[in-house]
């Protein structure tokens, strides 16, 4: 502790040199922390979006091949399934902006309320849904961006189809999702007046299995029954089903924490670079102390301490920063709808240490080399090397 | 207090085998104040690295306040220099980021002093040397001078045995080199240190006990080094007496 004081001074020996590393240093643990979050935070948010016992079933050739109809009625009948409803995608494009701005599918009204229990939508609502054949569930991201309420006519211009439909919001999904419902039968009665012969088809069927330990068996039950079909299917948990589909993300934020480590890799070579200038620059002085009886210990001692203080003042100061940030976005999600997912993203005790760590890491990984070549020289040889 | 036996010093340059010194002895008494004198590379600031304890001879034994400096390693002598050595340089060479009081507190950072006592030990320092008014003040806004002075200090705040002085007033005035030198030769005669300190500096003589010259690696002797010695004195313009007497 008695060597802390001309530490410290060393430290402020060239305060831009040092507040630069710092940065640089603070910078890199700060982006570190916030992408070491990424990984939980996806998983956070699939969690906190998906149920345990709902599956989904579709095309094994690929999301985008439909399936027949008449299968949602055979999945319905299996044995352990509670409830299933076929999901068609609308594409609907509102019409003051023409274009796919929410997803949107037509579903079998009465099948809503038991296939999505969890969406704890209110039961009047779901009984105007069934009602009235052109009514519309909007998720509640969707009914704020455009501030709808219930009762509202909005008008869909379908992308898929050609065809539009007037639709009426009769019910509201009370979280975050932007999606929107409108009754399948609807879709199937304008097509036929359109002269395109109905939809025969279906995209995804949502099921509810009635006990979590039979989910396996039954997704197993449900592929089984396709098989050797025109199409046969490909069931999955509900989990894995939006893992699957955000598939690219995952990869995304695998890349993005390879060139973390990578950035983190160079900083470690920017702050050594600094510190052996550093050191370089003192080597008459580094020399003096020698000779005056400075033990190659305290040398390498007070010069890798120097690097580890700045590394882990500032790297501290970039997990605070980091915590911060994770905080001010999830208190954000809370009145932002549009950044609902971001809510997952959350700087966990772990990702903290991780990143203290990575700080500390990159102090004693610069301030190494440069200690142990000011401290192996002989005393004679320094001066010589300078005087 | 400094024996030297026979020492030879020798090293490679490229191919070449340079002999810095030739089966040099002496001996130097406590309490007393001595220069090396000698052109350039006679050898004289290798005769001072190994009194010192910085470099070792090749060949010979030295002996320092009765400790054998053969039988040191790197680290041994290292804390042997932090207390039984002080040292002084050409350039001064103070820790530009620390000020003049914690300059001369360095050392001190190497023993078991706690930080008043240190403290309190730099002021006493700084005091002998004339620059307790400028303890707060960092090097940069001392003179040559000044900062040469704050490097004594430094140099015997431990209260070591032998003090060692390259060139101390090799980048000083006239007037600052004087002050200097009258200044080590007041810790001769009032603290009782030995001083040994290599220079080019003819006024240097005015203020030693002695002066041993060196030429090409070999300690002179006899007339040889009482030639070395006049051409010192007529190169500094004749008058200059050889000794303490000399001194002011």
């Amino acid at each position: 502790m008695k060597f802390a004081p001309f530490v410290f001074a060393n430290l402020r020996r060239n305060p831009l040199r040092t507040l630069l590393t710092a940065s640089a240093i603070l910078l890199a643990v700060l982006l570190v922390c916030i992408l070491l979050t990424m990984p939980a935070g996806l998983d956070g948010f699939f969690e906190r979006v998906t149920n345990n016992t709902r599956i989904s079933v579709h095309n094994k050739a690929g999301i985008v091949y439909q399936m027949p109809y008449s299968f949602t009625r055979k999945v319905r009948q299996l044995d352990g399934v509670a409830a299933a409803i076929s999901q068609s995608w609308f594409g609907g494009a509102f019409e003051e902006e023409g274009r796919v701005s929410f997803p949107n599918f037509a579903v079998e009204a009465e099948h809503v309320g038991s296939v999505y229990p969890d969406y704890n939508v209110p039961q009047q609502q779901l009984e105007d849904f069934k009602r009235y054949r052109d009514g519309m569930i909007v998720g509640q991201a969707t009914m704020k961006k455009y501030g709808w309420k219930i009762g509202d006519r909005v008008t869909l211009r379908s992308t898929v189809y050609p065809l539009n439909l007037d639709l009426r919001v009769v019910g509201e999904i009370p979280n975050s999702t932007p999606v929107a419902w409108i009754n399948r039968e609807y879709l199937d009665q304008a097509l036929k007046s359109a002269g395109r012969g109905g939809l025969g088809v279906t995209g995804v069927i949502w099921a509810r299995v009635s006990d979590p330990n039979r989910v396996n068996e039954i997704m197993r039950a449900i592929d089984e029954m396709s098989r050797n079909s025109e199409s046969e299917t490909a069931t999955e948990t509900e989990k894995s089903f939006f893992s699957s589909f955000f598939g690219s993300l995952q990869g995304f934020a695998r890349i993005i924490l390879l060139v973390t480590g990578l950035v983190a890799l160079c900083i470690v070579f920017i702050a050594a670079n600094t510190a052996s200038m550093g050191v370089r620059e003192r080597a008459p002085e580094i020399a003096v102390l020698k000779a005056i009886g400075f033990s190659r210990r305290v040398i390498f001692g007070t010069i890798l301490a120097e690097a580890v203080l700045l590394s882990s003042v500032a790297g501290g100061l970039g997990v605070l920063v980091a915590l911060g940030l994770t905080r001010m976005l999830h208190q954000a999600s809370t009145w932002n709808q549009q950044l609902g997912p971001l809510a997952s993203f959350m700087l966990t005790p772990a990702v903290l240490i991780q990143g203290l760590f990575l700080a500390l890491f990159v102090g004693m990984l610069a301030g190494i080399a440069p200690s142990f070549g000011a401290a192996r020289k002989p005393v004679v040889q320094a001066l010589h090397e300078v005087f | 207090m400094i024996h030297v036996e026979h020492i030879s010093r020798s090293y490679q340059r490229g191919v070449e085998e340079v002999h810095a010194l030739v089966n040099v002895s002496l001996e130097i008494a406590s309490g007393h104040f001595v220069a090396f004198m000698g052109p350039s590379g006679s050898g004289k600031s290798t005769l001072l690295n190994i009194v010192a304890g910085i470099d070792r001879p090749t060949e010979g034994w030295v002996t320092v306040a009765g400790r054998h400096l053969n039988d040191l390693d790197e680290d041994e002598t290292a804390q042997w220099r932090a207390r039984h050595v002080g040292l002084i340089f050409q350039f001064f060479n103070l820790i530009p980021v620390l000020s003049a009081r914690e300059n001369v507190a360095l050392p001190l950072l190497l023993t078991h002093l706690d930080r008043g006592e240190r403290r309190r030990r730099a002021e006493t320092a700084l005091r002998v040397v004339g620059l307790s008014e400028r303890a707060d003040h960092s090097p940069k806004t001392l003179s040559g001078g000044e900062q040469q002075r704050v490097a004594i200090a430094r140099a015997i705040v431990t209260d070591p045995d032998l003090i060692v002085a390259d060139e101390p007033t090799g980048d000083l005035d006239a007037r600052n080199a004087e002050e200097i030198l009258a200044l080590l030769r007041r810790l001769t005669d009032d603290f009782g240190k030995t001083i040994v300190m290599v220079t080019h500096d003819p006024r240097a003589l005015r203020f030693v006990d002695d002066a041993l010259h060196l030429d090409k690696g070999v300690l002179l002797e006899g007339a040889a080094a009482e030639r070395a010695a006049e051409a010192i004195r007529i190169a500094a313009g004749g008058g200059l007496t050889t000794g303490a007497e000399g001194a002011p």
